[in-house]
């Protein structure tokens, strides 16, 4: 099957938000009611029941003047996905499309999805259920693969009324990447194409006016060394020995010592400091 | 999300069959088809194939019943006595004439056809109209520039198929597409695609629960519908033909509902 890339331009988008929209529409996710963020942006990040967010960023540019850029952010289905990699249950796994989703049914909710993440999207629901227990599920942008499946593009891409995004074979939609970039690189300097190599490339590529730090991007994002450390050498020998609910406890102690994130900031090139 | 109710194999089926007509259509010298195109027959809404001159080659026509049932077979094993009963019955003269009640969609002919020879009812009408759709094609491709708009209540402009599809483009056009010929003609948005009418308040949108690219357009006055499409969410653009055949289930939903895909012509004095 042939493997799909969403294709972002932002220099194309005009805030409106509409992708946003459908895609709480198409995947059923309740409102999440914010608070003012200081800016007209509506959430400060994706949350596990926001996928998608559509992010202000008020820039000054080379020349001192204010540049208002918006960026279209979800999951970016990377083709070596941190989050995969250490998944204990396999929940994580890729699909036949190339991205990278989520089986709730073999989700425990460990969170290591979300410690290892480079870009921050994936993040935990707490659901309840009929006897009053709480358990926590990975949630993250699906690329609508319920969609795909049928043939059809992302509810996003279908929205948008700029042309900003697009879907089709990766194939095309890096030349159509590579292709804007000659058109924008006298107005934008330093535009680019953000599609990093350490994760093995993104099912979702942009085409950025600026440098990805100045959207809130690493620069040089990676799979972390500690979950490759984490998935290859401690996982199998602990699954042997203990099976998968003690596991679940070792991991969680283990994954405290060596992943957290908590209170270390992100760092330019995302992945350097869980090492 | 609603899948097909098609099963996956006989929409693979339908693949292989387009696929095919496809090849025929090629291989097909363009000049064996002269369009004649009549301003005033096109405007009284008297198809394109009605008054082109086309040159049937008939050991061709049979080569491709051959083929077809041979393409059959594969899928149906059991078919295959059927088919090759159906080869021996054929001479030039019965094919001459399978390709004018193809055209005149002559169904009680084939009905008769198939009860005669002992076969199933389905084989011969369903055999001539795919080894018909080539040429329709073929002239579809050759007038398809000079084909904006339809005369409503007469059908497809090239090949006379009553209207029942049509797609969603560019910022929200409404384009009628035939699944017989392939031809495709613009319409008004909110207009009935069979009687031409624009009330908002007698046209109206059914919608199904979990289609989110398809919708059926009624009208209170024909009764007639129309399945349109939102065919910029798909990825790869079907054909119509296929488009058709995928949303049969809408077919069903509006005909169950009293609409007709043809819709019927008010009596005036």
């Amino acid at each position: 099957m042939a493997e799909y890339t969403k294709y972002v331009d932002v220099t194309k988008c005009d805030g409106c938000r509409a992708c946003m929209v459908a895609c709480k529409n198409w995947n059923d996710l309740p409102a999440e009611p914010e608070k003012f963020q200081g800016s007209v942006q509506s959430h400060a990040n994706v949350t596990a029941n926001t996928w998608n967010v559509l992010s202000f960023i008020e820039h000054e540019d080379s020349k001192g003047n204010l540049d208002y850029l918006f960026r279209h952010s979800s999951c970016f289905h990377c083709s070596e996905a941190a989050c995969v990699k250490v998944c204990p249950e396999e929940a994580m796994h890729y699909t036949d499309f190339g991205t990278v989703n989520v089986d709730s049914d073999k989700c425990v909710g460990c969170g290591y999805c979300v410690q290892n993440c480079p870009f921050d999207v994936v993040q935990l629901a707490t659901y309840k259920d009929k006897n009053g227990k709480e358990y926590k599920k990975a949630q993250k942008c699906t690329m609508c693969v319920d969609r795909l499946e049928e043939g059809m593009q992302p509810a996003c891409v279908t929205t948008c009324h700029t042309d900003a995004m697009e879907f089709g074979t990766q194939e095309e939609m890096l030349k159509k990447a590579e292709k804007r970039l000659s058109e924008i690189k006298d107005k934008y300097p330093n535009a680019m194409i953000y599609n990093p190599e350490g994760v093995g490339g993104t099912h979702t590529i942009y085409v950025l006016a600026e440098k990805p730090s100045v959207y809130g991007l690493p620069e040089k994002p990676k799979v972390p060394t500690s979950a490759v450390v984490w998935k290859d050498y401690a996982q199998p020998i602990g699954k042997m020995m203990l099976g998968a609910t003690s596991m679940a406890l070792v991991g969680a102690f283990v994954s405290n010592k060596l992943f957290n994130k908590e209170g270390k900031g992100h760092e330019e090139d995302g992945g350097g400091s869980h090492e | 999300m609603k899948k097909s109710v098609v099963s996956k194999e006989y929409q693979k089926l339908q693949k292989d069959i387009i696929e095919l007509q496809e090849q025929w259509k090629t291989s097909l010298d363009p000049d064996c088809v002269r369009p004649n195109l009549d301003k005033a027959a096109m405007e009284a809404g008297v198809p394109v194939t009605a008054l082109a001159a086309i040159d049937f080659d008939i050991s061709l026509f049979l080569q491709w019943i051959e083929d077809i049932g041979a393409l059959l077979s594969k899928y149906q094993p059991e078919i295959e006595t059927s088919m090759q009963s159906l080869k021996n019955l054929l001479d030039e003269e019965t094919a001459k004439r399978w390709i004018d009640e193809a055209f005149a969609f002559n169904y009680i002919y084939f009905a008769s056809f198939a009860e005669e020879n002992d076969l199933d009812g389905w084989i011969p009408q369903f055999v001539a109209e795919t080894v018909l759709r080539p040429y329709l094609q073929l002239t579809a491709v050759k007038v398809q520039d000079e084909i904006h708009h339809g005369v409503h209540g007469a059908g497809c402009p090239v090949c006379g198929e009553p209207v029942r599809l049509a797609q969603l483009e560019g910022e929200g056009k409404k384009v009628l597409h035939c699944p017989r010929c392939s031809a495709h003609w613009n319409d008004r948005r909110v207009a009935c695609s069979h009687c031409g009418n624009n009330d908002h308040e007698t046209v109206k949108i059914l919608t199904i629960e979990g289609e989110s690219a398809a919708q059926i357009q009624i009208c209170e006055e024909c009764k007639g519908y129309t399945k349109v499409i939102d065919t910029r969410q798909y990825i790869v653009k079907p054909t119509p033909a296929m488009l058709d055949l995928n949303t049969i289930h809408l077919d069903f939903v509006a005909q169950e509902h009293g609409y007709k895909s043809a819709g019927e012509t008010k009596q005036t004095n």
